[in-house]
């Protein structure tokens, strides 16, 4: 594998430029349409003339100052509400043997397969049925339930990971199991717990048919992902405003993608137990 | 999604959280039911939204249940008279089956191709560039399908879009074409859009596997006069096998179920009938129709075309990893 002929290098490069550019290509598109005033009618590949007013548009007329908000609160109570159930779910099944531990683990692993499709319906039926149509509440409730399976899952590897020794060693000098989860599991758990937590809140902030299905006219509680749609159709020409709003989308969620991968590369609890 | 965990430590030896010699009783009760107690928040709430919705959509498929039965909550009890509707309908046969497997078939295919030739370019590359590479990568990755969606209806858009007015400029074409009418003109498209999005995770776990091949064995095969392909074929693909069946099964149950990548299209909710998958149909039908127990029935044969899929997966991946 060490034949590096110029012709083999040239090659490679020449692969390499095409894989970038299909990547790049959409994002770049997307920025380039956003930040151009005058996005739809030119035929070039650059932007002919750099503007904010696209964002300006959106932000103000769009509503997505709104939007934004209602993701935020949406995302946020999700990410906190099955961040402290899975963590606790995941500490069970990852340092406890109990009868049927290995059923719940694979009725979890099941449940997260099934499509949403299915899901969508009696959902939809039963928030109904509890009020909560129309209300972020009432979206907080169906998100929690997408991300914990998931979260269980991730973070079961997590604390699976942390050494037995370390638990051990808080009993001996007289730890209770409290102490114990509080001081010694908690904070070498962290890494992953920001792991799950930054996953749940990209499925919350990302999803889009329950948005659309339980919020249905009530626009002032759209969310980012189904607000998008709303503007879409009203402006369906004024491209250059739909891109801005698929950046203000799309750029935390890469930012936070980024991070998440940094934090799984990196050995969790590596030194944790010196020789 | 679900490959990135982290290799579990064997539980074994933290079985119980201390040795149980000789504490009192009570202690030991509680050392018992810890794990329910930590448990029973999940459980509850898996419970009451999954389980629950999962019996009730069935039982919804076996009645004729619209608006009138959601308000009232009457049940409407019809028998398998909606299966009986969508078996012996024609829209199922010649478009909507078809379009859900065919696609997810070019899609898996399309996907695990090109994310394996993604990762062999890596794993051929300096650190530097693999970096830079993997970052951008990860940028398509992060797209969220519904704006990565929109980006791609903009690039094809036909009166402005890029794609059109570049043909147009080139030559090729004298007026601009609509390409979300055609059927397979609209699922190539849709097919582009699920292949760059979810190549990224194909490319990285694959990535991972070609890295921890031992050296040694390359070299070996090399010396033994193995070209390129043969290696590739004959070492890494069997070394890799657990792998790719993780990344084959996770993409097809993916791309069965794809959504808004075709209901956000032109054309995608519904008002092109040539385009309907079976997610997009169940949807249609209920929100749309207000046939919640048709829009069920379709929704359970979707669910049980996955589950089938997922019990492959369980059976090929996981029997010896312990859990």
């Amino acid at each position: 594998m060490r034949r590096t002929s110029p012709a083999h290098t040239i090659g490679k490069g020449v692969l390499v430029a095409l894989l970038l550019i299909f990547t790049l290509f959409p994002v770049y598109w997307m920025l380039a349409s956003a930040f151009d005033a005058r996005a739809g009618r030119s035929s070039s590949f650059f932007p002919q003339e750099l503007t904010l007013d696209n964002f300006a548009f959106v932000l103000d007329e769009g509503g997505f100052t709104v939007f934004l908000r209602n993701s935020l609160i949406v995302a946020g109570a999700t990410v906190l509400v099955s961040a402290v159930l899975a963590l606790l779910a995941a500490v069970a099944v990852a340092r406890f043997r109990f009868r049927m531990r290995t059923q719940i683990l694979m009725l979890i692993l099941i449940v997260q397969m099934v499509p949403l499709e299915a899901l969508v319906i009696p959902l939809f039926v039963q928030v109904r049925d509890l009020q909560l149509l129309g209300t972020l509440a009432g979206l907080v409730v169906v998100y929690v339930t997408l991300a914990l399976a998931f979260g269980i899952w991730m973070l079961r590897g997590f604390v699976a990971a942390v050494p037995v020794e370390l638990e051990e060693a808080a009993y001996l000098d007289g730890a209770s199991w409290g102490r114990m989860f509080w001081s010694v599991l908690l904070p070498l758990v962290a890494p992953g717990l920001v792991a799950t937590s930054i996953f749940s809140f990209i499925t919350a902030w990302n999803e889009f048919i329950f948005a659309l299905t339980m919020l249905g006219g009530a626009t002032e509680n759209y969310t980012v992902a189904i607000g998008l749609r709303s503007f879409f159709g009203q402006y369906s020409n004024d491209w250059g405003a739909v891109m801005a709003g698929s950046t203000i989308i799309t750029v935390p969620v890469m930012i936070f993608f980024i991070l998440v991968q940094r934090r799984l590369a990196t050995g969790l609890t590596a030194g944790a137990v010196k020789g | 999604m679900s490959t990135q965990l982290p290799t579990a430590a064997p539980v074994g030896a933290g079985s119980s959280p201390a040795p149980t010699g000789r504490r009192p009783l009570s202690r030991r009760r509680a050392a018992l039911a810890r794990p329910w107690l930590l448990l029973a928040p999940s459980l509850l709430v898996l419970a009451v939204l999954l389980l629950w919705p999962l019996i009730r959509v069935v039982l919804f498929s076996l009645q004729d249940y619209g608006l009138r039965e959601i308000v009232s909550g009457e049940p409407n009890w019809i028998g398998f008279a909606n299966f009986a509707e969508i078996l012996g309908s024609a829209q199922l046969w010649t478009i909507v089956l078809p379009n859900t497997i065919g696609f997810a078939v070019l899609a898996v295919a399309g996907t695990v191709a090109f994310g394996t030739a993604v990762a062999v370019l890596l794993a051929s590359l300096g650190t530097t560039w693999r970096t830079i590479v993997s970052s951008a990568i990860m940028a398509a990755w992060a797209m969220p399908a519904v704006t990565g969606t929109y980006v791609w209806v903009w690039i094809f858009d036909a009166d402005r879009g890029i794609f059109n007015q570049t043909l147009m400029n080139m030559g090729l074409m004298d007026d601009p074409v609509n390409w979300f009418t055609g059927r397979f003109s609209f699922y190539a498209i849709v097919l582009l859009n699920v292949i760059h999005h979810g190549f990224p995770f194909v490319a990285i776990t694959v990535l991972a596997g070609l890295l921890g091949v031992p050296k040694e064995m390359l070299e070996a095969a090399e010396m033994d006069g193995a070209g390129g392909w043969r290696r590739f074929f004959q070492i890494i693909v069997p070394q890799l096998r657990q792998v790719f069946a993780v990344v084959i099964i996770l993409s097809t149950i993916w791309d069965f179920k794809v959504f808004a990548q075709v209901y956000l299209m032109p054309g995608g909710a519904g008002s092109n009938r040539e385009v309907l998958n079976l997610g997009v149909w169940s949807y249609v039908e209920s929100f749309g129709q207000n046939r919640y127990g048709f829009g069920s029935a379709i929704a359970v044969l979707l669910t049980l075309l996955l589950l089938s899929i997922t019990a492959v997966y369980v059976r090929t991946i996981l029997k010896e990893e312990e859990l």
